[in-house]
């Protein structure tokens, strides 16, 4: 399934969310330190936020990166026949019979047209 | 637009399973690639390359030309762009000047090694099996990791029936990609076409390993069946025991493919119907 704008969209509204929970929870701490408080928790806020954004993004990220492949070496495989395998380019020769379907082919002479000539 | 973008990306898979469609390649061509060359970016050079080939292989020599003269322009003195020539040559069977371009290649880059493989293919297309052979084995003590040629070699010895030694290429080639069902079948149709009991317990033990990496090898399947009832000719009583139940499995499997398929009792019917004038 190819990436569409809107898993685009859910992808950056993932990383726009976790960020800005990462800055709420540096706020925090400033404000602890302000406050001259311990330390103890993140507000359940922000954690929850900073949750619910990582799962965004992994949604996201899935559904953008594409296809997976399949686990199995061979699965690839599969679906190919031994008559496109044993194609080789390197070794492609020319002289084959395929030529007399071309408009450009001249057929070689046969015997009775040289005879006329 | 969107037809181009279509049109490339079939080229590209073309391109990437070594499909040889030459014929539907120079169709694309002439609909829409010859247009629109510069809108194809980074791959237009492999693209020309692609159609270069095709033309060649379906005798459009005007296609042909331009690729190579487009090519010739963007990388002059390039080697891969005079192979092409040399292609060309080949077509109209000038060998004698494919030839005299090859050896002109080689000299000035010894470790060129698509220039020794058209020679070779000039070899085969002369239909002097045994140079080419020759040519090729001597091409295989520097590149012995080359598939291709591996590959190559075992279909030049089959056209001589040399069973034994195309058997050994297959052998290589399975080395070189293990996973590769087709090359276990391969290697049992060679040791099957070969005969002898031996060969044939052989060729069962690789149909059967083929059919492990890839259930739906349908050839694979017959080759179990035909393997299996050969080798249950024999006196040893479980052997014999093991080779009929084997026999019996695929002759099922392969009934339950064909029952996925279409019905095949009604379709043969037919065609026995037709048969009978």
């Amino acid at each position: 399934m190819p990436a569409t704008i809107i898993h685009r969209f859910i992808l950056c509204v993932g990383f726009l969310s976790l960020s800005h929970a990462g800055f709420s929870a540096a706020q925090h701490r400033s404000y602890l330190r302000l406050n001259e408080l311990d330390f103890t928790h993140l507000p359940l806020d922000i954690f929850i936020q900073a949750l619910i954004s990582l799962f965004v993004i992994m949604y996201g990220v899935l559904q953008v990166a594409g296809d997976f492949k399949e686990i199995k070496a061979s699965a690839e495989l599969e679906s190919r026949s031994w008559e496109t395998f044993r194609n080789v380019p390197s070794f492609y020769t020319y002289s084959h019979r395929g030529k007399a379907f071309s408009k450009m082919y001249k057929p070689p002479p046969t015997k009775e047209s040289l005879e006329e000539d | 637009m969107f037809n181009l973008k279509d049109d490339i990306e079939s080229l590209r898979l073309w391109r990437e399973n070594i499909d040889r469609k030459s014929r539907e390649i120079i169709k694309l061509w002439q609909s829409t690639i010859e247009d629109n060359l510069e809108n194809l970016g980074n791959e237009k050079f492999v693209v020309l390359e692609q159609a270069c080939v095709a033309a060649l292989d379906t005798y459009e020599l005007n296609v042909a030309k331009r690729c190579i003269q487009l090519l010739n322009s963007a990388f002059p003195n390039s080697i891969r762009v005079r192979t092409l020539e040399a292609m060309w040559f080949e077509v109209d069977e000038k060998y004698e000047e494919a030839m005299h371009i090859l050896e002109n290649i080689i000299k000035q880059d010894s470790t060129n090694s698509a220039a020794r493989k058209r020679k070779i293919a000039i070899l085969k297309a002369q239909g002097k099996s045994i140079e080419a052979i020759k040519e090729l084995t001597d091409y295989l003590k520097i590149y012995m990791a080359d598939i291709e040629a591996w590959q190559e070699l075992s279909e030049l010895y089959l056209n001589e029936n040399e069973f034994n030694k195309a058997a050994f290429c297959v052998e290589e080639l399975i080395i070189h990609n293990p996973h590769n069902h087709l090359l276990h079948q391969r290697y049992a149709d060679i040791k099957y076409s070969q005969g002898g009991q031996e060969n044939i317990e052989i060729a069962k033990n690789y149909y059967c390993q083929a059919l492990k990496l890839n259930p739906n090898n349908i050839r694979a399947l017959y080759g179990v069946y035909l393997t299996g009832t050969h080798t249950s000719i024999t006196k040893n009583a479980q052997k014999k025991k093991d080779s009929s139940k084997l026999v019996e499995w695929s002759v099922k499997e392969i009934e339950k493919r064909y029952s996925k398929v279409s019905s095949p009792l009604s379709d043969l019917e037919e065609r026995l119907a037709a048969l009978e004038v």
